[in-house]
Formats: structure tokens, sequence, C-alpha cells
């Protein structure tokens, strides 16, 4: 196993260039260290990328907030831009690990990660985050949608980095609601993780939910209904055959399918209800 | 007098009451104190075992077996010994004396020397100069097993013989079980006017220590083995080691540094000591193995799952007239304390109510699974929760208040129990008061709406056994008192501090009876070469055995200077005190010594000064084969209301605050009780409603960390009021009785009882899971609570058989 401390992105990119499949990128280790300790992960190349300053940054740009991938759990959780303009990604970024864990764990291993369960990336999918991926090739922007493409997979190449992360600037009126249900209050892995954005009568909804299929996923039934102007009362039935039609559930250690089916039922009727007209009103 | 709430908010922790007398008579006991470790605890600077580090050390690591039954056919280490850095392998052959600490049923082997019973199953251990090249050691040895039908149901195994778990054990795959009848219980419950009759289920919990097992060895070249270890009974594994390593006791010496933890489970010798012990004789060098998280959730001793069956007679004014028990018990797959756990199940249900007439049948049965063992509350949390949801039935029956019908069977003080066994001191009654008062029960249970609730539940637990696991006629406790011309009083006793406190207490016990400051007073324990023996850290035992020893030396002491410095003063004995590090003529105010010069007078009078101190249980019991098993010099008494919250949508239980009465005889130190409760609350609480060690079909561990065994979270705890209830027993030190395990129990059935008021379900089988709940409403909805709790039993097989965990 080759393994290179780099200090800067360009260095990380010239030592990405030779990377294979088998290849892995080091960040806060919260993840690939428990992997080399359980024997899961045998790298042929470990690309360092911790001490690279300049992954670590948060910025308002024109295209909107721009996240910096080597940003910790903890940065996200300081930033007064962050609580501004992806609010949700701070509630994410609380919800991850203990303190311990929040002070390693970046905002780019979370996403290469892409594990269904992660905190982070549903918060992504419901601001609309745009992904941005650098390697010697060039550089390209992705939607985070298409970045996480499966289970613990994802679109980023092996001699790619993702670099940063682009927020859209948060539009009027928006109704953002995090929320985790674990297996207990703090510390643990979701059972059911639900992020969403909300427009002025539905409009532009991005209902994102984790834990609930092989990867993040967005509830696009769910969407459509609430863009045609669902009403508070039809809100119950919409969200059951969303969840039927959209989601994946599985049993697992932490919880069954039928409970994460049931439970995520209940937050999204109880974090959406209050936003929604009653019958009459609606659109 | 209420009670004082020794935690939470507004209740600073000493704050003397106007009119509270109860412990002016006392300079050092009865007032929140530091602990003697303390200052090292938070500094970090207190040395637990893997913080040993020695010259030369090696690191040891243990390989397990992968299946959960299985023959071994042949193991060969030849390339794990090729393995450059490997210093030396050790195997089951080499050691193949069982050890156990019941002396009937040593069944378990250092390492596995023919077959292995559960997946862990320690098999062969490697010495090298670091883990890793260790674990790649390891990974090196070859074993060829050949697979045996492994046993997951407790069910099967009770039927089932062949093939047996121990070859040699009598009862096929049955561990031990325990039939004993006191009165007519046939009889009394076919004349009750209310009969209930119902099945209920424990699932299994492990301890989760922070601090994970840990041994050191080190043999010199005199051949005195020495091991450190994080056990909490020094003297049982003194014992195991010389018997599986087939060398003189007075050859090894067990210390054991501070302790992160035990709970119960580091009560067994483990394979680990044998191992360091065995690897540093071969290499000649200090070697040190350290479990990994993994390995500690597969070493277990927890918590044993049970299903219990249960039917209560009563009369139409709630006065039961018999119970009658039948328990099924799943031990795993070594025998461990399972012969007294067998016997615990039925022994310590006879209080705090008296039962006319009671019957139990209690059964072991080994499967191929983690071995079980004692782990806070002893056998005794699961019929407790079993017994008290049952009680609450019957006063649902009878249309009862939960609080009255307990106080109507309260068995009384100083009486003798259906089995035997001498209760003293019995503060039970005031401990229901205290829990009525301070939870507003009268106006608010019942009254909170759908969806919040308040339930009940009360216990009692023993104060250390006279049951001494190997038969003697020797002291329980033994403890030696040290002095030094510096005025220093140095205390040894065999003791186990886990955490518990109990060197603090044996400090303020040498204080208060020498008039010393307990800074002046230093303990050393839990060293075989230097301390009398103490049967350890179990059953409650510490603080009563041990403190009684601690203050017979030190009135032994207290005499020997109390006669020199009389003879010096030419006055009567009567005339000198020992008072807050002085000597003192009460008739004289101008007469007086520092305690120093006191004990130069008694030195030089009488010899070194010194002196030894024990404590052994009168003789107790029923006068049965197993009575003196669950019989204790003296019992503690609990009652808790657990207020909750049930989320009838997702199905999540929130107990939002757990009221505890405690009897605890005297509170030695009041902020160390209110630990105590605190703790057990919390550990119990955490049973109820997210633990769980299920171990699945093929004897896999769910989740074998501490993320997936979920420990509750500071933010998981509710709101605690620990109100100290103190009887005063006439047999403890000072009146203490035990507070580390009794205020466990009533919680899991005061949440049950708790929910049923709140929504109207009757959880019956723990772990009370958001789909269980969800599952039990369902079927509440469909029609009565009857259906209901049954169809939750059946959805929770159903889970249990999906490998579903809500």
């Amino acid at each position: 196993m080759r393994v290179v401390v780099a200090r800067s992105i360009d260095a990380a990119l010239a030592a990405l260039a030779s990377a294979t499949e088998a290849s892995r990128i080091l960040a806060g280790g919260t993840d690939l260290c428990v992997e080399f300790e359980s024997g899961r992960t045998r790298p042929d190349l470990v690309v360092e990328v911790g001490r690279v300053a300049e992954l670590r940054f948060v910025r308002e740009t024109q295209a909107g907030l721009e996240i910096g991938a080597g940003s910790t759990c903890a940065d996200l959780l300081r930033s007064a831009p962050v609580a501004r303009g992806a609010d949700l990604l701070a509630l994410a970024a609380r919800e991850v690990g203990a303190v311990q864990i929040q002070n390693r764990a970046t905002l780019g291993g979370n996403l290469v990660t892409a594990s269904p369960a992660a905190d982070l990336v549903p918060a992504l999918f419901a601001l609309g985050a745009r992904v941005r991926l650098a390697s010697l090739a060039g550089r390209r922007e992705l939607l985070v949608e298409e970045f996480v493409t499966g289970y613990r997979a994802t679109a980023r190449r092996p001699d790619e980095l993702v670099e940063s992360v682009v927020i859209p600037p948060r539009p009027a009126g928006e109704h953002r609601a995090f929320h985790k249900v674990g297996t207990r209050r703090a510390q643990s892995i979701s059972k059911v993780v639900v992020a969403l954005a909300l427009g002025p009568r539905g409009a532009g909804a991005r209902i994102a939910a984790g834990s609930v299929a092989e990867r993040t996923l967005r509830l696009a039934t769910l969407e459509a209904a609430l863009a045609r102007g669902l009403a508070r009362e039809r809100l119950a039935q919409a969200v059951a055959h969303a969840v039927a039609l959209d989601t994946r559930p599985r049993d697992d250690v932490r919880s069954t399918a039928r409970y994460r089916r049931a439970v995520l039922e209940r937050v999204l009727v109880r974090v959406l209800g209050p936003w929604l007209e009653p019958e009459g009103n609606a659109a | 007098m209420a009670a004082r709430d020794q935690h939470g908010p507004g209740a600073p922790f000493g704050a003397e009451q106007p009119g509270d007398k109860r412990n002016t008579d006392f300079r050092v006991v009865g007032k929140p104190r530091q602990k003697v470790d303390g200052l090292a605890k938070a500094t970090g600077a207190l040395q637990y075992a893997d913080d040993i580090a020695l010259p030369g050390m090696l690191h040891a690591k243990t390989l397990r077996s992968p299946h959960a039954h299985a023959r071994i056919v042949r193991v060969d280490c030849a390339r794990a010994l090729a393995l450059p850095g490997v210093h030396a392998v050790v195997t089951g052959a080499e050691m193949p004396i069982k050890f156990g600490v019941i002396p009937w049923t040593q069944d378990e082997n250092a390492l596995a020397v023919d077959r292995v019973r559960f997946i862990g199953d320690p098999v062969a251990a490697v010495a090298a100069v670091d883990e890793d090249t260790a674990n790649a050691a390891c990974r090196l040895i070859e074993v060829e097993y050949e697979l045996l039908h492994a046993f997951s149901d407790p069910r099967e195994a009770l039927t089932r013989a062949e093939p047996a778990i121990h070859a040699d054990n009598k009862h096929g795959n049955v561990s031990k079980h325990v039939h004993l009848s006191f009165g007519d219980v046939d009889a009394e419950i076919a004349r009750a006017d209310v009969v209930v009759e119902d099945e209920y289920e424990f699932h299994g919990t492990t301890h989760a220590p922070i601090e994970p097992h840990c041994a050191v060895a080190t043999y010199a070249a005199d051949g005195l083995l020495t091991v450190w270890s994080s056990t909490q009974i020094t003297h049982y594994v003194h014992r195991a080691l010389a018997r599986v390593l087939e060398l003189p006791p007075q050859r090894i010496r067990v210390i054991q540094p501070a302790l992160g933890g035990a709970f119960g489970g580091k009560s067994d010798p483990f394979s680990l000591e044998f191992c360091v012990a065995k690897l540093a004789m071969k290499t000649r060098r200090p070697v040190k193995m350290l479990y990994t998280r993994e390995e500690v959730f597969y070493c277990h001793r927890g918590r044993h799952p049970m299903q219990l069956a249960y039917k209560t007679g009563a009369t139409k004014d709630g006065r039961v007239l018999g119970v009658d028990a039948r328990i099924l018990i799943d031990g795993g797959s070594y025998s461990s304390f399972g012969l007294v756990t067998t016997y615990y199940a039925g022994q310590l249900l006879t209080g705090p109510y008296a039962f006319p007439s009671y019957r139990f049948d209690s059964t072991r049965v080994f499967t191929n699974k983690p071995p079980c063992g004692p782990k806070r509350g002893h056998g005794s949390v699961q019929p407790r929760f079993a017994f008290e949801v049952q009680l609450d039935q019957v006063a649902e029956k009878l249309a009862l208040d939960p609080i009255e019908i307990r106080r109507r069977n309260f068995v009384g003080e100083h009486v003798t129990t259906v089995n035997g066994q001498r209760i003293t001191s019995n503060g039970f009654l005031q401990c229901l008061d205290e829990v009525e008062r301070a939870s507003g029960w009268k106006a608010r249970r019942g009254q909170l709406g759908y969806g919040r609730g308040l339930g009940v539940a009360g216990s009692m637990y023993i104060s250390g056994t006279n049951y001494p696991v190997y038969p003697n006629e020797m002291p329980q406790a033994g403890v030696q008192l040290k002095v030094d011309r510096s005025g220093l009083v140095t205390v040894f006793t065999g003791g186990n501090d886990i955490g518990q406190g109990s060197n603090s207490v044996a400090a303020y016990l040498v204080a208060e009876e020498l008039g010393l400051e307990v800074s002046d007073v230093r303990v050393v324990a839990a060293d075989t070469d230097l301390c009398p023996v103490d049967l350890g850290a179990y059953s409650s035992r510490v603080t009563f055995m041990v403190g009684n020893a601690t203050i017979d030396a030190a009135r032994k002491l207290r005499r020997q200077v109390v006669k020199a410095v009389a003879e010096a003063w030419k006055c009567a004995e009567r005339r000198v005190r020992l008072i807050e590090g002085r000597c003192i003529d009460l008739e004289d105010p101008q007469r007086s010594l520092p305690m120093r010069e006191a004990f130069h007078i008694a030195e030089a009078r009488f010899d070194t000064l010194g002196a030894t101190g024990s404590y052994n249980t009168p003789k107790l019991g029923g006068d049965y084969r197993g009575g003196t098993i669950g019989a204790s010099p003296a019992y503690s008494f609990t009652a808790h209301v657990a207020e909750v919250t049930v989320d009838v949508e997702t199905g999540r239980i929130t107990c939002d605050k757990v009221w505890v009465a405690h009897d605890c005889g005297r509170a030695l130190n009041p902020m160390l009780v209110a630990g105590q409760m605190e703790g057990s609350v919390y550990m119990g609480l955490a049973e109820a409603l997210l633990e769980n060690h299920e171990v699945n079909r093929f004897g896999l561990h769910s989740g074998p960390n501490l993320l997936d065994y979920r420990i509750p979270t500071s933010v998981d705890t509710p709101e605690l009021a620990a109100l100290i209830v103190e009887s005063l027993d006439p047999e403890g030190p000072y009146g203490a009785k035990e507070a580390g395990e009794g205020p466990l129990h009533p919680i899991l059935p005061a949440l049950s009882n708790a929910v049923y008021d709140a929504v109207g379900i009757r959880l019956k089988k723990l772990p009370f899971t958001p789909g269980k709940v969800l599952a039990a409403l369902r079927a509440a909805r469909a029609g009565g609570t009857e259906r209901a709790t049954d169809a939750a039993s059946a959805h929770s097989a159903a889970a249990r058989a999906a490998k579903g965990a809500h």
C-alpha cells in the first residue's frame, strides 16, 4: 500500500492520477480507519487530504454558498454563513456521531462514502447542492443526486477529488426541515433521516430521505403531489402513497422495513402538515 | 420526615434540614464526601490495567471460534510461531484443567481443548512484539473444526440432549433445575378471589463497562507469577490461576488496579488472565492482553434471557395468597454463576411483599451463545419485572390503586419470609410514601391524558449473601490496619473497589472510629500479597461486609490507643476520646494530644501498632437444600414511580421522570448512594427501552459495538429524584445496607405499568421497542386489551424471526 500525504489540492490530484478503483482518499478517517481496522478495505493507494487547508473553507459566491469538502462537521456547526444559507447542513452535522467524530468527519467524506444512512447527504439533496470535482484532466460539476449513484457508490472517478459543494441561494419563502429518528437520541445511526425544502404553495419541493433505500433518495411522487398544491387533508394519503412507491427500506440490525415506512410517514406528515393550506385554500 | 432529594436541581448535597439530628453523632459518615480516588479519576492520573507498561512487555491476542458449536479436530500453530515478532503461542492442550467460580459446575477451559461452544470461544493465544503482529499470527493458526448442531432456542435445549454442549453434564443440556415449594400454593390459589396468570419475557442484556477487560502478567526468576487484572474478584482469580496453571497459590500474586466499571461482568475468571500468565511463564517476559470491545461483548456474562410464567392468586381486598412461577433461563454456553442465578430467580422474590405460599420451578439450559452470568441485580431483575407487572394486573382487576396494593402486602420488619429469609430493617413503606408524595401520584395518576402515564413498582435486594461460593468457615471479609509514626493509618482490604467507592467507605469508617481526617487514612486494596482475603465485589456485599470488618479492626486499634493514653494520663479510659485528629480528655479540656503522639504512646506501650478485623454472616437461610442461596444479613428495599410519554404515532416511549426511594439502612455517604441509585435507574431504563444483547440463530451478535448496543447517552436519561430512606439496620456497618443493585429492579416494571396508565397497553415482553408498542396499539384498536398484548407477543416473535430490531 502506497500512502501519499498531500499538502495541496495539486499534490492530491497528482497522486490521484495513478489511482485505481481500489484506491482511497483519507480525510477525517472516521469511515476509513474503521475499515482498515476490520481488514475490509485493503487499498493499493491512500491519498491523505486531511491537511489540505485549501479544502477547508466556506465562502459566499455568486452561485451560492461554496463549502470546501474538507470542512468538518464542527466547522459546519460553527459557520455563520452555513447557518444562514445552508441551515439544514448545520442541523445534520449536529446529528453526526459524538463531538470527537464531529471534529474529524468531513463533508466530503460523508458524501463520498455515500452510506444510505448518511446524515449530511439528505441535507445536501434538500438544498439542491452541486458537487465540484477536480482531476488533472479538469474540473466538473454534478447535481448531488447525480453524484450519489447507489449503495456506497458515487459518480466520482478514481482520479477525481471532491473539492467543494455549492449550495444555491435560498429562495424567498422556502420552508426547510431536518428530522432524524435514531436508535437513541444521540450518537446513533438513523432508522430514518429526512431533510426537506418546500417553496410557497408546494413549489420546488425537495424531499430527501435516508436509510429507506440502498441510497439517499428524493420522494419524487410526494414532490409532484406538493407541486400540484396538495391540501392538508390529503397529506397523509399522499405521503403513504409516496412512501410505498418511492422507498425501498429493508430489515437490518437497527430497524425493520415496516417500522421505517411507518415512521417516515409520520415524520413527513408532522413536518409538512403545518405548512400546507387546508382544502379550499389550496391552489 | 420526608427524604431529601439527593439529586437534581435545588438539592445541594449535605444541606442540613432544621431538626435533622440523624447524623449528628457522626463526624465523617452521613455527609457527602469526595471519593478517595476522585481527584485521580477526574484528572486521568489513575492507573488502570491497560496503563501498565513494563520493560520488554509483549502483547497478546486471542484466536476465537467462528463456529457456535464444533469439535476441534486439529490445531496447528507452526506458521504462527514462524512469523517474525511472535514469541509464543498457547493452546488449550497446555491448560486442560477446567475452572469456574462455583466449585460444582467447573466447565470452562482457559482455551478450548476439544470443543468450542459459542462464536467467540477462545481457542489459542499469541504473544508478540505488538498487537498487530499477534493478530497476524492468530490468522496463521490453522484450526480444523467438525461442526455440530448449534442450539439457539432454550426450549430446544430443554428437550434435546444430543449433542450435549457439555459431555460430562449429567442432565443433557439442562444446566440447573430448581424446584422449591413453600406452603400449599394450589390450595391458596384455589381459594383466591382473583387469579392472574400470564407470561413475560426478558431479552438479555450485557454490562458494557467502559473499560474493556485487561490483564498483565510477569513471571519472575524466583518463580513468582504476578497478574494485574481488571477483575472484581481478586480472590477467585487467585484460586483459579493456581488450579489451572497447577502452581502453588503462594507463588501467585493477583492485583486489581483501578477499575473502569464492571457491573458483574468482571466476576468470573476470564481466558485472558490464564493466557497472559501462561505466556509470561513461557516467554519470561511481561505479557499484556486487552480485549477489544467486540471481545467484551462476546465474553458477555450478562443478564440471562428468561421466559417467565407467573400465576398470582389474591383476596378481593388485594392480599396475595399464593404465587406460582415457572422460569426458563437461557444460560448460554457455560455455567458461570448459573447455579446461583437459577436459585436467585426464585428465592429473591419473597419480599417486600408477604407470600403465604410460593412455588417456583426454574430451569437453566445451555445454548451455543455467549455465556450469561451475573449482572447488577443478579437473577432477580427478570422475575421482579414479571411479578411487579402481574401485581399491577391484579390491582387492575380489583380496581385497587397500585401503590395501595403494594402497601397491603407489605411483609413487615424483623420477619422471616415464606422461604426462610430473615428480614431485619425494612423501610419499604416509607419508600412507597416517598415516591407517592414526590410524584404527586394521587392527583396525577390516570389524570395526565391519553399518551402520558405514571407507573409504580417495588423490589428488594441482598446486602451480600451468606453463601460463600466455596464451602469454608473462615470470615467472608478481613481487614488489617497498620499505623505509621506520621499518624497515617493504612487499611489493607481484599475488597474490590470497582467504582462503587468501597475504598472510600473503608477510609471513612476508619476516620470515623479513630477521629482522623479522611486524608490521614490510606487504603491498599485487592492485592493478594498484601491484603487479607475478601470474597470480592459481587452480591452488593463489600460496603456491608468489608465495612463491618473495618469497624471491627478500627475499634480494636482504638481500644489500644485509648488504653495506652489513659495509662499515661493516669485517668479512666472512658475519659479518653479520639476526635478530629486529636486525643482529648473529656473532663479536662486543657489536656489533649495530636493523634500522632497518641499513636506514639500506644506503640511504646504495646508494640508495633496494628489491628485486624473481620466479618462473617450469622447462620441464615431456610433449612433445605439451597436455603442459604439468597439468604442475606440484610435486605435493601426500593420503590420507583416512572412517568412516561408514549408517542402513539412513532411508538416511542419517553421516560420523563423517575422518582426513586431506596432504603439503604444508613447512607454512609449520601452522594455515593445517590450516584448508585442514579446509575442503577439509567442502566435498568436502557435495558427496558434501548439495549438488546441479541444473538442470531447462527450465534452472531447483532451489534457488538457501542454504536449498535445502545447504552443511554446523557440526552436519553430522564430527570431523576433520588430519595434516600434510612431504616438503620441492626446488622449493617452503622446501620448501612446495599445501594448498588436494588435500585435497578423497579424501573423496568414501573415503565411497563406507566405505559399501561398512558395508553392502555400491557407490555410484558422486553425490550419495549417502538415496533412492539405500535403493534400493541394496533391490536388494541382492533379490539380489546387482552388481544392487544397477545398480538404484541406474536409480532415480537415474528420480528425476531425476521432478525429485525425496531
